[in-house]
């Protein structure tokens, strides 16, 4: 399709010429994100600096009628951050300032391309704690986490993203800059702008700057495993945990599948003949953590645990979290397309909820393992095939469909921390009803009347 | 097309963990030059949408150091280092290569020529008993020859067979991975039982070609065979101070780094230092084919050094030494860039280390 030249042309006047690409070879890596099978790719790729640069990209875009898909690291999961349209890729890896970290106001102020990680690490150097940590954090960016309401391990406790997001500066379609929330906990002047545009995914502003709340740092962390016959046990478990009043910072879960595969792949030494396993951890001081492992260990036991091992240390409770961290590698090892999805139900209906993914799977003829947060029934059901299958693909495809459906069903959702995307709207309208979805269009309107700002995606 | 192994290219799952770990990516901050990026384009190049003569293509094929920093972060364990191999000997079949690669690739791979440079240069020699021999890399044997001679005192009973060519890793990495095993075969004839090198890069590519138990690096073999280095290394009455630069290959390849921290730890304090796994710029032939590059990734590592306030910094492979030296001679630092051997023969009582320069008055970047 192509821009014409007159649009290149000014986009370069107002970032440079070296911050605007169209060549085919420069659009190439542009035209897929982390989401398996989809593909888009833009007609020109630029580079802002500042919001500013954001806000006149923008005006010509909305002038032209030219599509624009605002992209961090490109690692969501829902091709949120492709332009299956065309139009330009505006990509905010150059803003990476840290503006501030005030450990008086436990806040930090950080532009939309510095990583959660290089967040994490500023805070942690003042003694502070940013609490959201997706599994992504080393390379997603904190306008991405935003965009996308991003979740995490310590999702139980601390919640998501959208907890600790006290303001924003975004960049409308039609070019004003706005400046939503500030610096406050306790800020309820007027629609909380803020909320909307958290988990907004890129369809109403572009994030520029971010203002986060911070913790003070826990002294102590700890972990321990616990492995039981079967998942619903487990699920039993979660169940008496929450009713005892215990809100550990992490919960999660591995399917036997997921166990069998973690085991092949790292050799950690974890029990295979387990049903499921439950990885729990908690921080705070040296006295609370030890007694609510010992809590969660007792009622596991009490719950038909097969056995209970605490960490003794950090380096025993690293190889711990380890079994959940690689579920991941482990499981895209046994093919060459994986497919990490993303559903959430009520928590005392999760081992109900993977009995039926597993139904569904069988009755696809594919094969899905489950891992999650046992804590706040969001789990990532993942299914490996051969890429060259197509057929394979399909029925994978199919398979989700149906998951997806199942979890609406339990008054689930489609997604608890990956967004929705591309790949999801076809079933947001299941989970939201059709008075919803206009409202959503209504809103988007509103805030993007030319519908440039990546469409085809939430409000399209 | 199938240009690429598919077994190889299909592992790629596009999550991108390996953008952070990519130096180049680091530089621009485009999807194009990380790992990802390109594995893009090497997709694109298997499906035919974008040909070899794209320009951009070329760019990143060159652009990209080799260092393979996005090996060990990679979820799906993709080898990307294959891969770059594949890309290049694609990029460069049929067509010159730089003027500098061919004539480093073509001088190393004539063993007469070795030869004669080891005759002028006079690396160690010696026959030890054929369970263990250690090899004698050509760049090193023309640089820094010290070196195989450090090692020869430190190992009295390694062999040294004069007779041996070239590894063939500096082929492999331009654009020639057929030629580059050819040659690893032939040294692998060549050197009896084990062999030792004294080079990250030259290790990584034997290991690859003749087998990881072959093969082992100085510093892993001294802490396989239980080598304990004896002695300190000292400067103005104090025990030294000394970083370490990892060399890619070693680290990320062969997932060696804490043997040579264990060895520099035993005989100088270990100082540690931002940057010290990344990769210096050297990247084998990188530093003399885009020499502007190469000084963009090396500046804030020897920033990091100099910081740190160490007397020495140690490395493991003869192409990281040489990029080290030449960058802190260029700013005129009082550190010095050593390798491992020569800083354990100097603890051991050996040949002395050149000492750190007198602070210059001002910090010059000469």
């Amino acid at each position: 399709m192509g821009l014409g030249p007159d649009l290149v042309a000014e986009l370069e006047a107002v970032v440079g010429a070296e911050h605007v690409r169209t060549a085919r070879g420069d659009l190439e890596p542009y035209s897929r994100d982390a989401t398996p099978m989809f593909r888009g790719a833009p007609d020109a790729v630029v580079w802002p600096r500042t919001a500013e640069e954001v806000a006149a990209v923008l005006r010509l875009a909305t002038r032209h009628g030219v599509p624009v898909v605002p992209r961090g690291a490109g690692s969501n999961l829902s091709a949120g951050t492709l332009a299956d349209r065309g139009g330009i890729v505006l990509v905010l890896t150059r803003m990476t300032s840290i503006l501030e970290v005030d450990a008086d106001e436990l806040l930090a102020r950080v532009e939309a391309g510095v990583t959660t990680a290089a967040l994490a690490e500023a805070a942690a150097a003042k003694g502070l704690l940013y609490a959201p940590d997706p599994g992504s954090r080393t390379v997603s960016t904190v306008g991405g986490n935003v965009a996308t309401c991003a979740g995490g391990l310590r999702g139980l406790k601390y919640g998501v993203t959208r907890n600790y997001v006290l303001g924003t500066t975004a960049v409308l379609p039609t070019g004003e800059i706005i400046r939503t929330g500030g610096r406050l906990w306790k800020d309820v002047a007027g629609y909380d702008l803020t909320r909307l545009l958290t988990g907004s995914e890129g369809t109403l502003g572009v994030l520029t700057e971010i203002t986060v709340a911070l913790l003070p740092m826990p002294a102590t962390t700890g972990t321990g495993v616990a492995y039981f016959p079967s998942l619903a046990d487990a699920g039993r478990a979660v169940t008496a945990v929450i009713g005892a009043g215990i809100v550990p910072a992490t919960l999660e879960f591995l399917d036997a599948k997921c166990i069998g595969a973690v085991e092949d792949y790292a050799h950690l030494g974890l029990r295979r003949d387990a049903g499921a396993l439950l990885l729990f951890g908690d921080d705070g001081t040296d006295d609370v953590v030890a007694r609510t492992l010992d809590r969660i260990g007792e009622l596991s036991t009490r719950h038909a645990a097969l056995e209970v091992t605490l960490a003794e240390d950090v380096v025993r409770s690293e190889a711990l979290l380890a079994a959940r961290r690689c579920a991941l590698p482990a499981l895209s090892r046994l093919g060459t397309l994986t497919i990490l999805e993303d559903a959430t139900v009520p928590r005392p209906r999760l081992a109900e909820m993977v009995g039926r993914i597993d139904e569904i799977a069988a009755r696809h003829d594919v094969d899905i393992a489950t891992f999650g947060h046992a804590g706040d029934g969001n789990l990532h059901p993942t299914c490996v095939v051969d890429r060259h299958d197509e057929d394979a693909a399909q029925r994978a495809h199919k398979a989700f469909g149906d998951v997806f459906a199942a979890a609406i069903a339990m008054d689930g959702t489609i997604t608890g921390e990956h967004g929705v995307g591309a790949a999801k709207l076809p079933y947001l309208q299941d989970r939201l009803g059709a008075d919803q979805v206009a409202l959503l269009r209504r809103i988007k309107a509103a805030f993007d009347p030319a519908g440039i700002l990546n469409p085809g995606k939430l409000g399209s | 097309m199938n240009l690429f192994d598919p077994q190889l290219l299909d592992r790629c799952i596009s999550c991108g963990f390996c953008l952070p770990a990519c130096p180049t990516y680091a530089l621009t901050g485009d999807e194009g030059s990380s790992p990802r990026g390109r594995i893009t384009l090497m997709r694109a190049l298997d499906t035919g949408v974008l040909d070899v003569d794209d320009p951009r293509v070329r760019e990143e094929a060159s652009f990209c150091l080799g260092c393979r920093a996005c090996e060990p972060v990679c979820p799906a364990g993709v080898q990307y280092g294959q891969l770059l191999e594949t890309w290049r000997d694609l990029e460069w079949a049929g067509r010159d290569r730089p003027l500098v690669a061919r004539l480093l690739t073509t001088v190393t791979a004539v063993t007469p020529l070795l030869r004669l440079l080891g005759l002028v240069r006079r690396p160690a020699r010696g026959a030890g008993p054929p369970d263990r021999s250690l090899m004698l890399g050509c760049v090193e044997r023309g640089l820094f020859p010290g070196v195989s001679r450090a090692v020869r005192r430190l190992l009295p009973g390694i062999a040294v067979p004069p007779a041996q060519g070239c590894c063939g890793a500096l082929h492999a990495h331009n654009g020639d991975s057929q030629r580059g095993e050819e040659l690893a075969h032939r040294l692998g004839e060549q050197l009896p039982g084990v062999v030792v090198t004294t080079s990250g890069g030259c290790a990584a590519h034997l290991a690859t070609v003749l087998g990881r138990e072959r093969v082992q690096e100085l510093s892993e073999h001294l802490v396989a065979t239980g080598t304990t280095p004896v002695g300190e290394v000292r400067v103005g009455g104090r025990r030294a101070r000394v970083a370490l630069q990892d060399s890619c290959h070693l680290r990320n390849g062969l997932g060696v780094a804490a043997q040579p921290r264990a060895l520099v730890a035993a005989v100088a304090d270990l100082v540690p230092v931002p940057g010290e796994a990344t990769c210096c710029g050297a990247a084998g032939t990188y530093s003399l084919l885009r020499p502007g590059d190469s000084r963009r990734i090396l500046d804030p590592k020897l920033d990091a050094v100099e910081a740190a306030g160490v007397d020495y910094v140690v490395t493991v492979n003869p192409g990281c030494l040489r990029q080290l030296d030449q960058g802190l001679r260029r700013r005129r630092s009082r550190v010095r860039a050593v390798h491992l051997a020569d800083l354990l023969l100097d603890a051991a009582g050996g040949r002395a280390l050149p000492r750190p320069r007198r602070r210059a008055l001002r910090a010059g970047r000469g």
